[in-house]
């Protein structure tokens, strides 16, 4: 009872420091930015349906799936960890009676509902603005969109617990990786998280019309699924394992 | 509660930080002296299971120190500057405290308690960014306090608070020893070890050089050069005659009083008795100047 009682204070206090944090505020930037964009290209407007949707999709899949998600995530996964190593505050979380696993496990619970809440709301604004295209997307990617915050909220936990630095590690990650590898033709954009979202929101989106460059080899969804559920568990357990066996000399 | 130290050495990589420690942190306030790169951050560490030790084992009471069931044995007030900087004091006691998982009640309780106790219950909704750095040290020692943990580990507690600040919290100290709990101060200032502590643990290089009372120490260390004030009756034919003892280094007049300086205090002791009683000298006073902490950490230093 005592322990479930601490945790859940872990995962409320990590939880208002971060939607209090500037990374909130940050984040709307990009977010906006992307607004601004559909605004200006008025999908809703479009006669051709099919084609309005088929750009909405390209555009959700190169900028909101490759770019805006990982930032999202990252905003908040490196800094629910990393922001505590850096302002050396972890200090006093790492010497309460809780186990170390489950302080990261309460960071990663904490993060949630921000990523997901930030996607979700930015996904559905993104769709309403696109109108009849957009609300067609919304039915199709909405799930992939989730499970590709879930893997990069895992994902950049491990990148915090492993690296002090983690925020600028992260951005090049998602910079380089996903952005650039991710649409590399052949097999090294595997190892880009986006890649399997791809995957799945081309399959979805296939029934409707949507088409993928030649250069992308799809793998199936339901590989693709495994894969984000895999990356997104596997990083958060091997974050708990790196976090209960290190030690963080840079706190004092 | 005891925390104790068995043949622990951590390395940082090539570096050792502390090397083939042992030592046992019983009731009552132990200070941990050194200079600063000693070991003794290490060794609070180490205790509160931040590091792990590469070689020996830090135990608190029956649990390894790393384990999370140490955690609630001990308190632990870090040497660092950094808070939620945009919570108040009070704020930030009472999440520490609901950390170790008291319901809302009893945390606001102990939080009012642990505020009071380090007399910060005035200045308490203060936010901590605009905290002075003597407010935030005891907003420190009220998160440490505030499970009411046997054990508490307190690295530089006194630093940055003004006199009058550190006889507050060297008395809130003594009371928390006078209730049996086992209190580890490391400072690199002697003075304020020698003023808090019962005993002390003097390391250096990451070894322990000595540890015990002051005095226990000074004993330990006979051939080492002690510098004695003798007031007298007839100081300078007292000097004549202590100049001729072959333990005697170098005699001074100061103030009507001999300040003696002796290479070999035990054989010294004994020939000025004999010198007393065979030449009836009345003796006033008679004190060792450089039997503090910081003659003996000097000495030892110097001979490790």
């Amino acid at each position: 009872m005592r322990l479930w009682r601490a945790w859940l204070t872990l995962v409320w206090l990590s939880f208002r420091r971060l939607l209090w944090s500037a990374n909130t505020l940050m984040i709307l930037f990009p977010l906006s930015g992307g607004a601004l964009f559909l605004l200006r290209r008025r999908y809703d407007r479009m006669e051709d349906v099919e084609a309005a949707f088929n750009m909405f999709s390209n555009f959700l899949i190169f900028i909101f799936a490759s770019f805006m998600i990982p930032i999202c995530a990252l905003a908040y996964g490196t800094a629910s960890v990393g922001g505590d190593r850096e302002d050396q505050t972890l200090l006093f979380l790492l010497v309460r009676p809780i186990a170390r696993p489950l302080i990261l496990l309460a960071k990663f619970v904490a993060t949630l509902p921000l990523a997901v809440g930030l996607v979700a709301a930015t996904f559905f604004l993104y769709c309403r603005l696109a109108g009849e295209p957009g609300a067609l997307a919304y039915q199709l990617f909405l799930p992939t969109i989730l499970c590709m915050t879930l893997a990069y909220v895992g994902l950049f936990h491990l990148f915090a617990v492993a690296w002090r630095h983690a925020t600028i590690i992260a951005m090049v990650y998602a910079i380089f990786m996903e952005l650039l590898l991710g649409n590399l033709p052949g097999i090294i954009k595997r190892i880009a998280v986006n890649y399997y979202g791809r995957s799945l929101m081309y399959a979805a989106g296939a029934s409707e019309g949507l088409s993928r460059p030649e250069w992308f080899e799809p793998i199936s969804s339901s590989a693709a699924t495994w894969a984000l559920a895999g990356i997104a568990g596997g990083s958060l357990l091997l974050a708990m394992l790196v976090f209960e066996r290190r030690e963080y000399r840079d706190l004092t | 509660m005891q925390l104790s130290f068995d043949r622990v050495t951590k390395f940082y990589g090539p570096v050792i930080g502390v090397n083939d420690v042992s030592c046992r942190i019983g009731p009552g306030i132990t200070g941990l002296l050194g200079a600063n790169g000693a070991g003794k951050s290490t060794l609070i560490k180490l205790a509160s299971g931040q590091l792990r030790p590469s070689l020996g084992e830090v135990r608190i009471g029956p649990h390894r120190a790393w384990s999370s069931a140490a955690k609630r044995a001990f308190g632990y007030s870090p040497d660092i500057n950094s808070f939620y900087e945009e919570m108040t004091g009070r704020e930030f006691v009472y999440a520490m405290t609901r950390l170790y998982g008291y319901s809302r009640r009893e945390a606001r309780e102990r939080t009012e308690l642990a505020i009071a106790e380090v007399g910060m219950t005035p200045r308490a909704d203060r936010r901590l960014a605009g905290c002075s750095h003597g407010m935030r040290q005891r907003i420190k020692l009220a998160q440490a306090l505030v499970h009411d943990p046997p054990i508490l580990l307190l690295d530089e507690p006194l630093s940055g608070i003004d006199p009058g600040g550190r006889r507050e919290i060297n008395e809130l100290l003594a009371r928390q020893a006078e209730q049996g709990k086992s209190i580890l101060v490391s400072s690199h200032i002697l003075l304020e070890i020698e003023q808090l502590a019962d005993t002390v643990v003097m390391i250096s290089r990451g070894r322990i050089l000595a540890s015990g009372t002051l005095a226990e120490i000074r004993e330990l260390l006979d051939e080492k050069p002690l510098t004695v004030e003798i007031a007298a009756d007839s100081p300078r034919r007292l000097a004549a005659l202590l100049a001729l003892a072959p333990e005697v280094q170098s005699i001074e007049l100061r103030d009507s009083a001999l300040v003696v300086r002796t290479i070999a205090p035990t054989r010294f002791f004994a020939a000025l008795g004999e010198l007393v009683v065979q030449n009836g000298f009345e003796v006033r006073r008679l004190q060792t100047l450089d039997a503090g902490a910081d003659a003996v950490f000097g000495y030892l230093e110097g001979s490790a």
